[in-house]
Parts: structure tokens; C-alpha cells; sequence
């Protein structure tokens, strides 16, 4: 049984036996622990006044990396804690701390090696077969355990501290009937940060070819390992002359989140989660800007490199010559140069390259690169990426993304691939500061024509998309809102998963459009005039603009067909409109996120599907049965049945091929559950529940009765 | 000679009338169950139908419908 505190009111947490922390957002000592929170556990759902959060094996090995330790972080727990904590999850914390952070990944002169303060614990790794087959063996000389001292010093963050510390006082002086105790604490922690240590470390070189396998391996002999890059002590690798321009000014969350990753005077890698339109460029050019090391920068496509370009021109010394693209489109001279940009596909290209690819690439391999900086981490786990992070060496690897989730599992991969979550902003708290948008979200609902409800329900291919995306009562809904919001001078984006649909949509508007084959060219073109021409205020895009399309100028977005119920694709989505905009009352919402949902179709289903992500943020949507004022617009296309049936005739002429959506690297979800899980026995599945095989043969039977000739044409 | 049946009026928006015309066109329920077609939004059907067909429209809304509860 847990004991309820006298002063419970004072305190803001309280932890359910089965992980789950739930906190009070309108307590007097909720700044300082949700930062605590957000060290040690997931944010879950983080609403108005209750938010909850889950401890996790991985979360608490984030806490470790960052510099807790385990007494420090039960004793933190408690005093916060509204009761005493259940004896379970003491234990759990304590196992899941006490191994981690002892071992540490270190690159060296180009080598990897494994270090650790811990004799005994490198010695229970060596022990370990699968490590044994990892460890580099140069001849025999190098089979000792290499032993050294350093010394590391704390606070090589050399960014402006006085804004954060204001906010640090108001905060404490305010409360006055918080129980000291916590105060004191978080204090104490803070500075315990920035003490000196000297210490001895063992350590053996391992083979880089089996650094993943080691990675695994050794979570799963409880010693995760820390990868940490000691730049201030590093002289084989030059300095850059890279610094922030004076005027450029750090949000306090973007210097919170830098201050996790350069905690203890070393760098380390991890993945710092931001929402889009925060700033997530600027984290990435003042890490660089830290390091002063050779940075890599990774992107999505092409137009994220020209991006990362001007807003590294924009934040920091550099200028052109010292920027180095590496596109299909822009190969600039790479040699000394201190920043590449580059995009995954091409590092991970495998095919045969140009001559003067090549030539780059192995440049590339050859270097030994203070930072790589991961935009869209999220893509990160797929295969093909996989092997950018092991042809190319990094000290640090630093991960952006804005929603740290995909619908495979494959997302706890990057704590291996890359390195523990650093940092994960709230979306309500920069949203009621004004760093980002206020967003009001909104699903339209729109009744399906009978003619096409009817075909929807015969039809069972893929077909099925294109009826409800052309719905001609979406249509209609789409072109009131985007004749509504023109008329407030709004700049409008509308997203269609389904080319097809995007297609007619736009032409029947007389709206520009951007896809897949469209060419560098003409999006640039298109995205000038979006931007400047007063004239183009609606653009109409395909999935390719999901990620890193930097719009600042949209405001609103409507969506007229998406990936089924994808979570990061509509939160990526509503990135596209979540820039601040300016000049704007702080209370009103400046932005509006429709999604048009066919009614009684499958999209209702994606559509609450896709909401879950941003409702945990606090997001909340509502729902429109019915778009006042349409029906006094008398000209919307598609009013009169005739003009319907005919666009039902172009659906139905429409083949399968349009149907499908769009595809992109990058989509890795399995189409249309061609897998079924079943619950069965073992004794059901050999048979002995009277069960009977059929052998049956379909396509077979046909080959064979045709002519033998056309066989060798047939695959 | 006389044939008697038990009827009711339904009403309902124009897309749900063809999801009721589905059910009938496809023998869903067994047997055919509208006995009048009358406007866009009216369908005459028999009686004893009834409470197959709200079963049917039941698992229709469940289809689509995602609990948001479960993670």
C-alpha cells in the first residue's frame, strides 16, 4: 500500500504502480518537474491540466546518459511524489539505472573503441562471445586493455545563460507554500553537473563493421553503451572557424534541449524531438556551431539541403565557399569545406555512381566528422539508411525530428542507431508562447454522394480511395473553404495522398499543383509565386511536401486524402502551418487544419486513427457536420447531379493504377494487410481438429495449357 | 389474390438509402427485404427485417469507427 502525504496538495505527481506518472500542470512546482519528467520518462499524453508520462527501460537510460543517477532520481521521485512511492517501481528504476551509462563508445583517431571507469565490467563484456568476435585485433601487440586518465571539465556551452536564469528565479520566488525540500533538490542537481572528474578508463578497440551488432548486444546484456565525443581535447581533427552570428538569439527551449546534449563538456548523440516550425534548423546549426568540427548534415530531398543551406547562412559565419552540397543536382568542391549537406538517398546510394560521385563519397568516408546532423531522424530506421550511418563516421550523431513515431516498431531501433532522446518539447506550452502557431484543427464531414456511396459499396479494389476522395461533395467543401479563406488573404495548402484526385482537383480550379515527377524547376517556380505573387494564394501538393517543405507564409491546410491512418504523417502535416505567424492576438487561432472526411466510409476510421498523435499532444479537433454559408454559394462545381454523374464516369474510367497512392521512399508500412494473424492451437493447425487440406492450384493450371513458346516470356 | 405484408417507412440521408439498396441488391440479410423504392431519402421495407438490419447498420458504424482508448 502506498501512504498518501500530509502536504499532498503541494506536491504534483503521482506514480501508478504500473509506470505511469500522471502530473499536475497547474501546480506551483510543475516547471521543475516537468523537466524532471522529461528526463526520466515519455510524455504519453500531455493535455491541458493532467498530463501522464510512462517510465520505460529506454527512458530511464536517456535520464542516465544525460547524468543522473539512480538515487538521484528516486530521491527526486519521491519528494515530488504526492505518496510514497510502490515498492515496484523503485525496484524497476534501480534495475534499469544502476547497469547503464558504465560503458561508453568512444571514437578515436578514427578507431572505435570501448571504454569504461569499470574494470570489472569490460571484463564481463570481453567474456561475452559475440563482443569477443566485434573486438578489433591488430596482430598481437593490441590485445592489453588500454588504460588512461582524463580529466573532463563541465560548461563548454558558451551560449547566453541570463534569459534562462530570469526564468529561473521568477519561477522560484512565486511559490511559496512548495515544500523545500524540492527546490533544493533540482538545485543540487543542477550543479552536480558541473563538477570536474578524473578518472581512470579502461578500454579495447572494436572492429567497425560490427558496431550495430555490438550496439545490440550489449543492451541486451544490460550495458547499453553511451556513445560521448570529447571535442575540446580532440587535435587530430582541425577546428572550423564556425560560429552564431551575434544577433542570433536561442529560444529557451532550443537551449534547454542543446544543454542536454552537451551536458558534461563532451558531445553526445541523441535525438532532440521539436515540433515543426520550432526551430529545429537552428538546433542543428548551434550544435555545429559548438563543436566547431566538420559537421554532416542529412535531409529528406533536395529542397531541404537548399534549406539547411540558407539558414546556416543565416544563423552563422559561414559563408558559401565553406558549404558544400552534395545533390543529384549540386555538387559543390567538398575539399575544405566544414559543412556538407547532403540527402540519405545519395549516401546510401549503391548502385554506380558518377566518376566525380564517387570521388566525393570516398572523400566523404575518409573523413572523420565531428557531428552528423540527422534531419527526420524518423526516416532513419529503415535498411537502406542504415548503412549511412555505418559508411560514414561521425563523433556525434544528432537526430531532429518532430514526431518520434511510426506505425512499425521500428522506431526503438534508434536508440541503438543513434542514442537516447534528449529532449521532447510540449506543443501547448510553445504554442501558448507563441513559438509556434496556434492551430485550430477541424474534421469536415461530407455526406458521399449517393451515386458514389453506391459504386463504394460494390467496389472492393483500390478504386475504393479514388470514390471517396472525389466525392463531389468534398469537392464542393474544399473550394468553399479555400474561397473563404482567399478571401481573408490566407494562404491555403491543400494535400492529396491520391495523385489522381490532386489532378482534378486542381485543373477543375484552375489552381497550380506539385508532385512526385514535377520538376526541381518548376516547384521552385511554383513555391516562389505561393510565396510572393499575391495573386497565388492556393497551391495543391502531393505527399512529397509531408516533410521539410518550408512554407512560412501557409496558414491553412486542407486535406482532401491522406496515407490511411498514418499519426506522423498528420503531424507532419500540420507542421507545414505551424510556423508562428506574426502580428497576430495571442489568444485567436492563426491557423486552421481542416481534414474533409467522406462520411460512412473507411476514412472516418483513419481519420480518428490519424488524430491520436496530436490529441496526446493536447491537440483538440472539432468536428463540422456542416460548413455554414455553402449552400447560399450558388456557383460551387458539382451542384447538379449531371455534373456528378460525369465525374463518377471519369472515377470509374479512372484504372487501378491511379487509384494507388503515391509512392516515396520512406513508406515502409505494409499494404493492405496481405498478413492476417490468427488465433489458433497447435493441435487446430496440424489437423487434428478435423481439419481438411485442399491442394489447389490457379495461376499454374492456365500456364500450362498455354503455348509452350510464350512460356519463356512469362516470369 | 390478395398478398398482405407488414411494412415500414424508413427515413434516412441518401448515402445510408444505398447502403440499404446494397444490403438488398446483394442478398446480405438472406432475402430481399424493399418491398418500395419512393424518393431520395424514403424506402418502404418489411416489417420483420428489422432487427437483422439495425445489426447490420451497427457493424457498419463499428467498421469504422476507432477506439481511441487503446493504444
Amino acid at each position: 500500500m502506498v501512504q498518501l502525504k500530509p502536504d499532498n496538495e503541494a506536491r504534483p505527481l503521482w506514480v501508478a504502480p504500473n509506470g505511469h506518472i500522471f502530473l499536475e500542470s497547474f501546480s506551483p512546482v510543475y516547471r521543475h518537474a516537468h523537466d524532471f519528467l522529461i528526463a526520466i520518462a515519455e510524455p504519453v499524453s500531455r493535455p491541458e491540466h493532467i498530463q501522464e508520462y510512462r517510465l520505460t527501460a529506454y527512458s530511464l537510460y536517456a535520464a542516465v546518459s544525460v547524468g543522473l543517477e539512480t538515487k538521484d532520481i528516486i530521491e527526486y521521485l519521491k519528494r515530488l511524489s504526492k505518496t510514497s512511492l510502490p515498492e515496484g517501481i523503485m525496484e524497476f528504476i534501480k534495475l534499469c539505472t544502476l547497469s547503464y551509462g558504465k560503458v561508453k563508445l568512444v571514437l578515436k583517431h578514427n578507431r572505435y573503441f570501448i571504454e569504461s571507469h569499470f574494470a570489472d565490467v569490460i571484463q564481463t563484456l570481453l567474456k561475452d562471445p559475440v563482443i569477443q568476435e566485434c573486438r578489433l585485433k591488430r596482430d598481437s601487440e593490441d590485445s592489453e586493455l588500454l588504460t588512461e586518465t582524463v580529466t573532463s571539465d563541465k560548461s563548454v556551452l558558451s551560449l547566453k545563460k541570463p534569459a534562462e536564469g530570469e526564468g529561473e528565479n521568477s519561477t522560484q520566488q512565486a511559490p511559496t507554500d512548495v515544500p523545500d525540500d524540492i527546490c533544493n533538490y533540482y538545485e543540487k542537481m543542477d550543479r552536480d553537473d558541473e563538477d570536474e572528474i578524473d578518472t581512470k578508463t579502461v578500454s579495447f578497440e572494436i572492429n567497425q563493421q560490427h558496431l550495430e551488432t555490438l550496439q545490440k548486444r550489449c543492451i541486451e546484456l544490460d550495458y547499453p553503451m553511451l556513445a560521448e565525443y570529447d571535442f575540446k581535447n580532440d587535435t587530430v581533427n582541425p577546428n572550423v572557424n564556425i560560429d552564431l552570428k551575434p544577433s542570433t538569439i536561442l529560444r529557451p527551449y532550443q537551449e534547454k534541449s542543446l544543454r542536454k546534449m552537451f551536458g558534461n563538456g563532451r558531445a553526445r548523440s541523441g535525438v532532440i524531438v521539436l515540433p515543426c516550425g520550432a526551430g529545429k534548423t537552428l538546433v542543428g546549426v548551434t550544435a555545429a556551431c559548438t563543436l566547431k568540427k566538420r559537421c554532416l548534415v542529412l535531409c529528406t530531398s533536395g529542397v531541404a539541403v537548399e534549406q539547411w543551406r540558407s539558414q546556416f547562412k543565416m544563423w552563422s559565419t559561414l559563408d558559401d565557399s565553406q558549404i558544400c552540397r552534395f545533390t543529384s543536382d549540386a555538387k559543390d568542391k567538398p575539399m575544405g569545406c566544414s559543412v556538407c549537406i547532403s540527402t540519405y538517398s545519395m549516401i546510401s546510394h549503391t548502385a554506380k555512381r558518377s566518376w566525380e560521385a564517387e570521388k566525393v563519397m570516398e572523400w566523404m568516408r575518409k573523413q572523420e566528422w565531428g557531428v552528423m546532423i540527422l534531419d527526420e531522424v524518423q526516416y532513419i530506421p529503415a535498411k537502406m539508411f542504415r548503412r549511412v550511418l555505418s559508411s560514414v563516421q561521425a563523433h556525434t550523431k544528432l537526430g531532429l525530428t518532430a514526431t518520434l513515431l511510426r506505425e512499425d516498431d521500428k522506431i526503438t531501433d534508434l536508440n541503438f542507431l543513434i542514442g537516447p532522446k534528449l529532449y521532447e518539447a510540449n506543443w501547448l506550452e510553445l504554442q501558448k508562447d507563441g513559438f509556434i502557431a496556434k492551430v485550430q484543427c477541424a474534421e469536415v464531414w461530407c455526406p458521399m454522394a449517393p451515386e458514389f456511396y453506391r459504386e463504394y459499396l460494390i467496389t472492393r479494389s483500390q478504386k475504393r480511395m479514388l470514390l471517396y476522395a472525389m466525392n463531389p461533395n468534398k469537392f464542393r467543401a474544399c473550394q468553399f473553404l479555400i474561397r473563404f479563406h482567399e478571401q481573408r488573404n490566407d494562404k491555403v495548402i491543400v494535400f492529396s495522398d491520391n495523385v489522381f484526385a490532386l489532378k482534378s482537383y486542381a485543373i477543375k480550379m484552375g489552381k497550380p499543383y506539385l508532385y512526385g515527377p514535377t520538376s526541381q524547376g518548376e516547384r521552385l517556380h511554383i513555391l516562389q509565386n505561393f510565396q510572393h505573387n499575391p495573386k497565388v494564394n492556393t497551391i495543391f501538393v502531393s505527399k512529397v511536401a509531408d516533410n521539410s517543405f518550408d512554407l512560412p507564409e501557409a496558414n491553412v491546410l486542407i486535406q482532401i486524402s491522406s496515407h490511411g491512418g498514418s499519426r506522423r504523417q498528420e503531424a507532419q502535416r500540420l507542421g507545414r502551418i505551424l510556423r508562428a505567424k506574426k502580428g497576430a492576438a495571442a489568444e485567436e487561432y492563426n491557423a486552421f487544419f481542416y481534414t474533409l472526411v467522406s462520411q460512412d466510409t473507411v476514412e472516418v476510421h483513419f481519420a480518428t486513427k490519424r488524430q491520436r498523435f496530436l490529441v496526446n499532444q493536447g491537440y483538440a479537433y472539432k468536428v463540422i457536420t456542416k460548413l455554414a454559408g455553402m449552400d447560399e454559394q450558388a456557383d460551387l462545381s458539382y451542384g447538379t447531379r449531371e455534373e456528378q454523374a460525369q465525374v463518377l464516369q471519369k472515377v470509374l474510367a479512372a484504372n487501378d493504377a491511379d487509384a494507388e497512392e503515391e509512392r516515396m521512399m520512406g513508406d515502409f508500412l505494409p499494404r493492405g494487410g496481405q498478413m492476417v494473424r490468427r488465433v489458433g492451437s497447435m493441435s487446430s493447425m496440424s489437423g487434428a481438429d478435423d481439419a481438411l487440406y485442399m491442394e489447389y492450384r490457379t495461376s499454374h493450371s492456365k500456364n500450362a495449357s498455354s503455348h509452350p513458346l510464350f512460356k519463356r516470356f512469362r516470369r | 389474390m390478395v398478398n398482405v405484408m407488414k411494412g415500414i417507412l424508413v427515413e434516412c440521408d441518401p448515402a445510408m438509402k444505398q447502403f440499404l439498396l446494397h444490403l438488398d441488391d446483394s442478398n446480405a440479410l438472406g432475402k430481399k427485404f424493399i418491398m418500395q423504392d419512393l424518393d431520395e431519402t424514403h424506402l418502404f421495407i418489411s416489417s420483420d427485417i428489422l432487427d437483422t438490419l439495425q445489426n447490420q447498420i451497427n457493424e457498419l458504424m463499428d467498421k469504422l469507427s476507432f477506439p481511441i482508448t487503446t493504444q
